[in-house]
């Protein structure tokens, strides 16, 4: 087995990512894209969109697998699990993290990292789409916006209206009950992000808040969630550059490390 | 990846005689209830008194978990649900409640009919409303044995007033059976509870162990008969067996399973449905269970001049019946003692009294311990509430936090 790179693959419920690292630990390339409805056809996408982007031959390159899908990887040589990976690749691009929290397509979860990168402590959601990006994209829908401008819809509210249920089912009642009785877009939008940092501060207080705080995935792009979020914890929120790769970057770190 | 056909963990030879008892206390009660005095009782029910005055007993809570492990939970629990019963109550409660209501399509045609039912809210009050539908649906009289919670220590006052409840229940099977309670009947049932007990206590120690001599499902199976069959005679020699398989397999420093890596602390009543499937495919990464809080739940003695008193205490303490401290003590206790690498709490959206405050108790043993811990969700009989891949993710990742 070559050790010169590695490959992180991170299956997710919504979408598939792959980082490959040089020894160095830097990111030679990465790809994203939609999980679909085939494991391995994403896979396998994936990998070959890594070749051609590295320009390598992959063959004998450790490969890492992670998240939902990470057992369904047939070319992976070693599967951890996305709890795992997260708390290893924040740690990589910020050793300084002491709680990371990841709100996913269809999962969040808050982790507790330890001196070495490892988790110490975590929390998730994974049972119901309440503080997921699930949560946003069916209240993008009923408000009619893309979810791209969701979150830039909710600054410009200066009066958030209260969202009172951050069940995914109660709220779009809620939602449609307020768009009934004409309030504003910005402020019903602004009254969801509250509602959905409502439920991830909760999670995030069962681990424990302790600062420096990150967040990623694909949520974390999202500018009003950060900004609700931020001012619900009371702390600064770091993001990386890429929020949703570190799940697959901590799995291409684990794939060049013996045993952790 | 290269698959091996050997098994992870060992099989016990004492579990021949563990099925023989089981199969003669399954007929047992099939008599009694055909001779009229067949007591349903909860499983911290003082069995000793009614055992002592002739009445055969038998468990709805066990006649739950054969309904979880024979994987007929939904099957059986809708029976209840359909006629207006919450998914929400206990599955035991459920199970229990739909295999009186449709017995021809129940495990064993469901327990055999009862002639009194015997609660005891010392594990929680679900049992209560759970033992009044029975009730309504057998006409079999309730007996509720009342014992307040406890916070620290049993004042005085409420020795006093379970005592008159062990009274009142002595004159209630007098009265319905018309049996007078012996008093050396009493004691002899007792002494064979204290022996049986003991037994257990010394089995359960031997997994401290390395490797630990029995894992997670051989105790489960095991705490049969002390849970159901404690007072009798007979059940005393399949336990003094399985202590001498126990202590043989220390002695050659043969382990529950093949190769002992990880040993973790459980906590709550185990996925019936899933025993064996769980805890074996942990057994082949090298984890252990050495100890857990419920099979440690039976414990303490009798051996006191007045038995009426030892059962007040002893029924009255279980650590159910106390605040939440007296657990996360216990887990502590059993992590440090039985040198555990971590926990596992799996939430059981059935018993809110057994799962309640593992959120917090989670916090306060790995603060006082300095081993993770991890919050599995599912039920113990109900197995639409359990989501394997879930249940998976979490446990591998405490798995990685270990290793
Ligand atoms: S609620 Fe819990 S303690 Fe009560 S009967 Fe059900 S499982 Fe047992």
């Amino acid at each position: 087995m070559t050790k010169e790179y590695g490959i992180g693959l991170d299956v997710g419920s919504t979408t598939t990512k792959g980082v490959i690292i040089n020894q160095n630990g830097e990111v030679v390339a990465s790809y994203l894209r939609q999980t679909g409805a085939s494991v391995s056809a994403a896979v396998q996408e994936v990998i070959a969109t890594l070749r051609e982007k590295s320009g390598t031959d992959l063959e004998r390159v450790p490969v890492v697998s992670t998240g939902y899908g990470r057992a369904m990887v047939d070319s992976a040589h070693r599967a951890v699990t996305e709890i795992t990976c997260h708390s290893i690749g924040v740690h990589h691009l910020n050793p300084e993290i002491n709680l990371l929290i990841d709100v996913g397509g269809q999962d969040s979860k808050v982790i507790r990292i330890g001196d070495n990168g490892k988790p110490i402590d975590f929390e998730l959601n994974d049972k119901c789409s309440a503080g997921t990006g699930r949560f946003l994209e069916v209240m993008a829908r009923v408000l009619g916006v893309s979810i791209e401008n969701l979150g830039p819809l909710a600054l410009e509210s200066s009066k958030p209206c209260s969202i009172s249920s951050t069940c995914t089912v109660f709220a779009e009642s809620e939602v449609i009950g307020r768009i009934g009785s004409g309030e504003k877009p910005q402020d019903i939008a602004a009254g969801i992000h509250k509602a959905m940092a409502s439920k991830i501060s909760t999670l995030s207080r069962r681990v424990g808040v302790v600062e420096p705080v990150a967040i990623t995935g694909g949520v974390a792009k999202n500018p009003a969630f950060r900004h609700y979020l931020s001012k619900q914890l009371e702390v600064e929120l770091w993001v990386p550059k890429i929020p949703q790769l570190t799940g697959a970057l901590g799995a291409a770190i684990m794939s060049l490390k013996k045993s952790f | 990846m290269s698959e091996k056909k050997e098994k992870a963990y060992r099989l016990l030879e004492a579990n021949n005689l563990l099925n023989q008892i089981m199969f003669r206390y399954m007929l047992e009660g099939h008599s009694a209830s055909e001779e009229g005095r067949l007591a349903w009782l909860t499983s911290g029910f003082p069995v000793e008194i009614p055992l002592a005055m002739s009445l055969g007993v038998v468990y709805p809570e066990q006649y739950g978990a054969v309904v979880g492990s024979q994987k007929m939970g939904p099957q059986v629990c809708a029976f209840a649900e359909n006629i207006g019963y919450s998914p929400e109550l206990c599955s035991y409660a459920r199970s229990s409640i739909g295999s009186v209501l449709k017995p021809e399509e129940s495990p064993l045609e469901g327990l055999p009919k009862p002639q009194a039912l015997l609660a005891g809210n010392n594990i929680c009050g679900t049992v209560m409303k759970w033992y009044d539908a029975v009730s309504q649906l057998t006409g079999a009289p309730v007996f509720l044995l009342d014992t307040p919670p406890i916070d620290d220590v049993q004042g005085d006052h409420h020795k006093e007033y379970v005592k008159a409840g062990l009274e009142r229940l002595i004159t209630f099977i007098s009265d319905h059976f018309d049996v007078e309670l012996q008093d050396d009947r009493l004691r002899e049932v007792a002494d064979n509870s204290t022996r049986a007990i003991a037994l257990w206590t010394e089995i359960l120690q031997s997994c401290k162990a390395k490797p630990s001599p029995l894992n997670c499902a051989d105790r489960f199976l095991a705490m049969a008969p002390v849970v159901s069959q404690r007072g009798t005679e007979y059940i005393l020699e399949y336990y003094e067996t399985l202590l001498k398989e126990v202590r043989e397999r220390v002695s050659n420093g043969l382990g529950a399973i093949m190769d002992e890596k990880v040993r973790l602390l459980w906590d709550n009543i185990p996925p019936w449905f899933n025993i064996f499937r769980f805890f074996n495919s942990l057994a082949k990464r090298g984890v252990v269970f050495p100890a857990d809080t419920y099979t440690h739940a039976w414990s303490g003695s009798f051996d006191s001049p007045d038995i009426l008193n030892a059962i007040v205490s002893l029924y009255s303490n279980v650590y159910l019946n106390k605040g939440i401290d007296a657990k996360i003590d216990k887990m502590c206790e059993l992590i440090m003692d039985y040198d555990l690498d971590g926990f596992v709490l799996f939430s059981v959206r059935s018993c809110k009294r057994y799962s309640l405050g593992q959120m917090v108790s989670k916090e306060i043993v790995m603060e006082r311990t300095g081993v993770p811990g991890v919050i599995i969700e599912g039920d113990m009989v109900d197995s639409r509430l359990f989501n394997e891949a879930q249940v998976q993710t979490r446990i591998d990742a405490l798995l990685e936090m270990i290793v």
